[in-house]
């Protein structure tokens, strides 16, 4: 039996257990995204590696092209495409929200010479979206063979369908496994893994993630007794909030040891949760648009109502006691849902710290006080 | 004190529903309306004050008809057929800035956690709908056009009005297509018969088809003062086209647009017909200018520096007569078409496009962009406008502040900054 704090090393130690996705010598061109409204499946079935746009966290070129009060993610994004930092062989789109449309137009009058394409997702979830959705998914089946130079099979869609689906189901693993056994898995780690998920090839991050849980699930088992957990008596925190990556605050919230009972953000749930019907489809474009428009919504989709039943459900389930509902700066769609979520939140009496944050600039000393302060008030 | 100023001051004292149903009762009344009105030098204005009054009165009063919420670029026609009395928050919003009541509404939206950062248009709405000063809906209908902002305060409010089930988001897509048009016809006939069920209304479809006559009677008059406007150089004093949101879009399906452009087509005519006569003074004509986006609502001086340094607005984008006729037999699919075809929906490229042929026909020394705080949709293609209009020669004035919040508006910056551009115009020859 291994003492507790070895066996934590070890299943914290990412760079041994993703060796081959960090050092992946995928030679596919790369199709950049930047939401979770992107269907991945089609980018691979093109013969494509899909990788979310992460952005630069340096901005130099790109304050010029937008506005001071703009999104932090979308100039560090601009910045990398303007830098060429990331080698793109296309990028995909979607009409998101406001800044991501102006995002589209300035890649399309100053990037020409990268193929880009905006997929138009719905903000409505019915079946007349879903129609809507598939019709939209076809045309961006186009753009992608018209990049490719070849046509897409129907068994090449369901080929890469087959492996989202494992690679999502492997994650939605991971987060059980990481909410039921904070003790196990430093924050840091988990959301580290969430961004290999999202930036790195599908088949070998899959493979590892495989591995890995795989050795975490019989290293409990086997040590069930040592690794006891130290926080069970701090409060259960949530996190809300939309595609917030600094791995200053994930070090952070780790160093705290704080209970990350559940959360709501881009980097996590809304991307893995729900897998596409692959099993006897009829039509793998409609199954395509059902599961990207039922699964867990972004505040950008119409109904705030079915959100917020999300999230008090959630709460529920979890006994989550505290939320953290943190926002980059000027992101519209999230920071209009924050009344809503306020006013119910106060209903359950439950207490919640509103923060919101820049992309590339962490005042850390500032959020550590604020988040402590919060915590100890708990 | 003025009539207008005691309106202003009493509202600003008594900032509550009963007091302004109260006003509006008294100054609503036809005659003390019509006095009111014509207080109002340009005839445009005294009939956009009294459409203005009497809108408001109907919204407010308890025994008409069922009121609906609405943001811009809705089908409006739709609501008129429907007897449904429209009104919309972004508009009162500008109220809120012109009666100097937007610290208060906008303060209370801060109570309630709206971001500072957010449009002030939302927030200052937002606090109004707070602090129970406007009409209870019946109905909301919102869009995603042009930005995201109305779709997600308008939902708040149809929670804190209890009315979740009377919300409709009506989902314009990016592109005009075959699909496209097929989903949003849709949604706008489902709106519509989901209305009449729970409202208790037959759709009547000649009545629609006269809301949508209406429609193109006001689209060809209003198509009529902008031709006008393509060589006009001198305008009707406290002439100020960035005024006419509720008739351009709120009124369209009722008789009233069409009354209102009419009189303003009559109006302007007779200063064209003078033109020719009026010789230019020694500055020689003045410079025309291109007015994107919208102004603020508050007293500034940004249109008396234009006026000082003999510069005229000759054209503002949101008067901008973008869609085709409506066709009365097919009123669904025709509001459809008249959604996808607005030059803020999809690529900015539809923007950039309308706006050149702005500058081509109104012939057109200088545009001024005002960047209005909070608004994504436009602000993020600034950068875009300013290149392409570059392109032809055009300076651009990318002028910061905001429409509502007069803190967010600093006079010193605004005044240097416009002298600065139209000194570089007047330069030009």
């Amino acid at each position: 039996m291994e003492s507790s704090d070895t066996l934590k090393n070890k299943i914290n130690d990412i760079q041994s257990f993703f060796k081959n996705t960090l050092s992946s010598t995928d030679s596919r061109p790369v199709v950049g995204w930047f939401c979770t409204y992107t269907p991945e499946e089609l980018i691979i079935s093109g013969g494509f590696t899909p990788a979310r746009i992460m952005g630069n966290k340096k901005i130099v070129k790109s304050e010029s092209y937008f506005p001071i009060n703009f999104c932090p993610y979308i100039k560090s994004s601009w910045e990398s495409l303007l830098s060429g930092t990331e080698s793109l062989g296309a990028v995909v789109f979607t009409n998101s929200c406001d800044g991501m449309r102006r995002l589209y137009d300035a890649a399309n009058t100053y990037l020409k010479h990268i193929p880009s394409y905006l997929l138009d997702v719905p903000h409505l979830q019915g079946e007349d979206s879903v129609v809507f959705f598939r019709d939209n998914l076809i045309k961006m089946k186009r753009f992608i063979e018209n990049t490719a130079g070849r046509k897409i099979g129907e068994k090449e869609i369901e080929n890469a369908a087959v492996l989202i689906n494992k690679k999502k189901r492997l994650m939605e693993r991971f987060s059980l496994i990481f909410r039921k056994s904070p003790h196990l898995i430093y924050i840091s780690t988990y959301y580290r893994i969430m961004e290999l998920s999202i930036t790195s090839e599908p088949h070998t991050f899959t493979d590892d993630l495989g591995k890995y849980l795989k050795f975490i699930e019989e290293s409990y088992r086997k040590n069930r007794s040592v690794l006891k957990a130290n926080n069970e008596s701090s409060p259960r925190v949530m996190i809300i909030g939309n595609f917030i990556t600094e791995k200053k605050l994930w070090n952070m919230l780790s160093a705290m040891n704080l209970n990350l009972a559940a959360d709501d953000l881009c980097i996590s749930n809304r991307y893995f949760t729900k897998q596409v019907e692959t099993a006897g489809s009829p039509d793998l474009l409609v199954s395509l648009a059902r599961r990207y428009l039922t699964k867990p919504p972004c505040m950008r989709m119409a109904d705030l109502g079915l959100k917020l039943k999300e999230i008090e459900n959630t709460i529920r389930k979890n006994n989550i006691q505290s939320i953290i509902f943190i926002s980059l700066k000027f992101c519209d769609t999230v920071l209009y849902s924050f009344p809503l979520l306020k006013e119910s939140f106060n209903k359950m009496g439950i207490p919640v710290l509103y923060l919101e944050m820049e992309y590339n600039n962490f005042p850390e000393g500032q959020l550590k006080t604020r988040i402590q302060a919060f915590l100890e008030m708990l | 004190m003025g009539i207008k100023n005691r309106l202003k001051a009493g509202i600003q004292k008594n900032l509550n529903q009963k007091y302004i149903k109260k006003l509006l009762g008294i100054i609503a009344k036809k005659p003390i309306l019509y006095t009111y009105g014509s207080t109002f030098s340009s005839v445009s204005n005294k009939y956009l004050n009294i459409f203005t009054i009497e809108s408001l009165k109907d919204a407010y009063s308890d025994n008409s008809h069922p009121v609906s919420y609405g943001s811009l670029f809705i089908p409006y026609e739709m609501l008129h057929a429907l007897g449904i009395t429209p009104f919309l928050p972004e508009v009162m919003a500008g109220f809120t800035a012109g009666l100097g009541i937007a610290a208060q509404t906008i303060k209370q939206s801060s109570s309630n956690w709206y971001s500072q950062d957010l449009c002030t248009f939302h927030r200052s709405a937002s606090g109004a709908v707070e602090l129970d000063v406007f009409p209870k809906p019946d109905f909301i209908l919102t869009t995603n056009l042009a930005c995201d902002a109305a779709q997600k305060s308008f939902y708040i409010y149809s929670k804190k009005y209890n009315i979740e089930k009377n919300f409709y988001l009506i989902d314009v897509p990016y592109e005009c297509s075959k699909e496209s048009l097929r989903y949003l016809t849709g949604q706008i006939k489902n709106i519509c018969m989901d209305i009449c069920l729970k409202s208790g209304r037959k759709l009547d479809l000649s009545k629609f088809a006269e809301a949508i006559n209406f429609s193109n009677e006001f689209r060809k008059w209003a198509i009529k003062v902008n031709d006008i406007r393509k060589t006009l150089s001198y305008y009707p004093p406290y002439f100020n086209a960035l005024n006419y949101i509720l008739p351009f879009h709120v009124l369209a399906g009722t008789d009233k647009a069409v009354i209102f452009y009419k009189y303003m087509y009559g109006e302007l005519k007779k200063y064209l017909d003078r033109q020719p006569k009026k010789k230019p003074d020694k500055k020689g004509a003045p410079k025309r200018i291109l007015w994107l986006h919208l102004k603020p609502y508050y007293r500034s001086e940004v249109f008396d520096i234009l006026e000082r340094k003999n510069s005229i607005v000759a054209f503002e984008e949101i008067n901008h007569v973008y869609w085709p006729e409506l066709d009365p037999l097919r009123p669904f699919e025709s509001l459809a078409k008249k959604m996808l075809s607005h030059f803020l929906g999809g690529k900015i490229d539809n923007r950039i496009n309308a706006i050149l042929s702005h500058v081509r026909e109104y012939k057109i020394d200088g545009a001024v962009l005002f960047v209005h705080w909070g608004c994504r949709q436009s602000n993020g293609g600034a950068r875009i406008i300013k290149d392409s209009l570059k392109k032809i020669g055009i300076p651009t004035l990318v002028l910061d502040g905001d429409c509502v919040d007069q803190n967010n508006y600093s006079h010193g910056q605004t005044k240097t900054r416009m002298q600065g551009f139209l000194e570089i115009l007047n330069s030009k020859t």
